[in-house]
């Protein structure tokens, strides 16, 4: 599928004391330590100037469809990135977090790349940061708008968040909806951007497991929760609402339909909890069309991510969205768009 | 004093409450909620506290501190609290976790 690139500026505009052409030439060509140090102080720059085209920059010196991977330890402290303990192509170490980290990255960022050939996060080769121990029984994973963050959950309810390959797909797609639709974290827009989340992630565990939608869980977070928690996973794709009725975690809150949408302040205004009604709309046209998910639903859904979302686009956004690209991909009134249809006709987006 | 407490949103989207009163706490436990309370000078911090962007996946946090005549309530996203209230968020965490 040929995309349309909305494009950062590719001039390099970031002053440090060592200028970028020179970091650049280091981190591609410098001994080992000299590379991660540079790549470390560009994208440190880049961060704390807000801006992203350096990092866009170096990613032109990358060949195509080369993944580079970092993991880092924060040892429980807070303080990003933390202490680099493994980089691209070094030999597994000791703690499994880490591995986690660096292996399902590496399958997100070759599925990405095999599907929809698409270059990392940013489509331009960006390097996948991840810190692992985040905190003190931290009970969370985040993207922070450049990296993705672990913990190691509080071993009672949670264990680690490294632990689940459609986790990790989660938070990664949070970068590639930040370089594309860059959905607001708020309301519907948020709701959305969570279930683009949601979907890529199940569509990465499915992908590696050459699974079907009929054969799927469909299960976000699947063997997260520890031992002795009333609960399968975090999320139900394809019945929201059922994945978990514990009494110290409560009932899943998820909605199924736009008749039980949350209207009320938390999370963002419910960006967790709506994301139950795209979520199951997804799961519906997956069922209906049959085969792999990721193929005719996934193109539809990625398609509309990169080109037809903008960062305050709702529900009904979303479906008038999918039906119109489900229409040009596979012919106006095809089963691809009947089943785009009902399925947010079910879920009661559409009428 | 008396802190009503609630976490929500994190990739799990679970929701986290207690309700922490002075009257129920040890002496020591009384004495660091207080210290922890001061040192965030949570009266005085404005009724919310947003980051601009959001960060996906982040903690959201509602307090509602109740002291002699005050009350003072606090929308909170983790990414912008400061590191004080962030230990103050932490401590009753471990309240609430603890049920």
């Amino acid at each position: 599928m040929k995309r349309v690139h909305r494009r950062h500026s590719q001039s390099c505009s970031i002053c440090c004391i060592v200028p970028p052409h020179i970091l650049n030439a280091l981190a591609r060509s410098g001994t080992e330590a000299e590379r991660v140090l540079a790549l470390e102080t560009l994208a440190h720059s880049a961060r704390l100037r807000g801006q992203r085209e350096i990092l866009g920059a170096f990613a032109v010196n990358t060949p195509a469809g080369q993944k580079r991977r970092t993991v880092y330890t924060e040892r429980n402290g807070t303080t990003l990135p933390g202490k680099l303990v493994r980089g691209e192509g070094d030999p597994k170490v000791k703690d499994i977090s880490v591995n986690e980290a660096y292996d399902s990255s590496g399958v997100v960022y070759d599925f990405f790349q095999k599907v929809f050939a698409r270059n990392s996060v940013d489509d331009r080769g960006l390097r996948l940061d991840s810190s692992v121990h985040y905190g003190r029984r931290f009970d969370n994973a985040f993207w922070n708008g450049s990296q993705m963050v672990y913990g190691d959950g509080d071993g009672v309810i949670f264990q680690r968040f490294t632990k689940c390959l459609d986790v990790i797909g989660h938070e990664l797609t949070h970068g590639v909806t930040q370089y594309e639709a860059a959905l607001n974290y708020q309301d519907q827009p948020g709701a959305l951007n969570e279930s683009m989340s949601d979907v890529f992630g199940i569509l990465v565990k499915q992908w590696k497991l050459k699974q079907t939608a009929a054969k799927a869980d469909w299960l976000i977070g699947a063997g997260l929760l520890a031992k002795g928690v009333s609960g399968v996973a975090l999320r139900s794709m394809k019945a929201p609402g059922t994945a978990y009725d514990d009494p110290r975690l409560g009932k899943d809150p998820q909605p199924a339909h736009m008749e039980d949408c949350y209207k009320g302040y938390d999370d963002n205004g419910g960006v967790h909890i709506n994301s139950g009604i795209p979520n199951r709309a997804f799961y519906l046209t997956a069922d209906a069309i049959g085969g792999n998910a990721w193929e005719a639903p996934g193109r539809i859904w990625y398609s509309a991510l990169c080109h037809n979302l903008r960062p305050s686009s709702k529900f009904l956004d979303a479906a008038n969205a999918t039906v119109m690209i489900a229409g040009n991909l596979y012919g106006a009134g095809s089963r691809q768009q009947k089943a785009v249809q009902s399925a947010w006709k079910t879920v009661g987006v559409l009428k | 004093m008396r802190i009503t407490f609630s976490r929500s949103g994190g990739v799990a989207g679970v929701r986290l409450r207690t309700t922490v009163s002075e009257d129920d706490l040890s002496a020591p436990h009384a004495a660091k909620l207080r210290r922890l309370v001061k040192a965030a000078e949570c009266f005085r911090l404005p009724q919310q506290l947003a980051a601009d962007p959001k960060q996906p996946d982040r903690f959201q946090y509602e307090l509602t501190l109740e002291d002699g005549g005050q009350r003072h309530a606090i929308i909170i996203d983790e990414e912008a609290a400061t590191p004080a209230l962030l230990k103050l968020l932490e401590w009753l965490t471990g309240i609430a976790r603890a049920g």
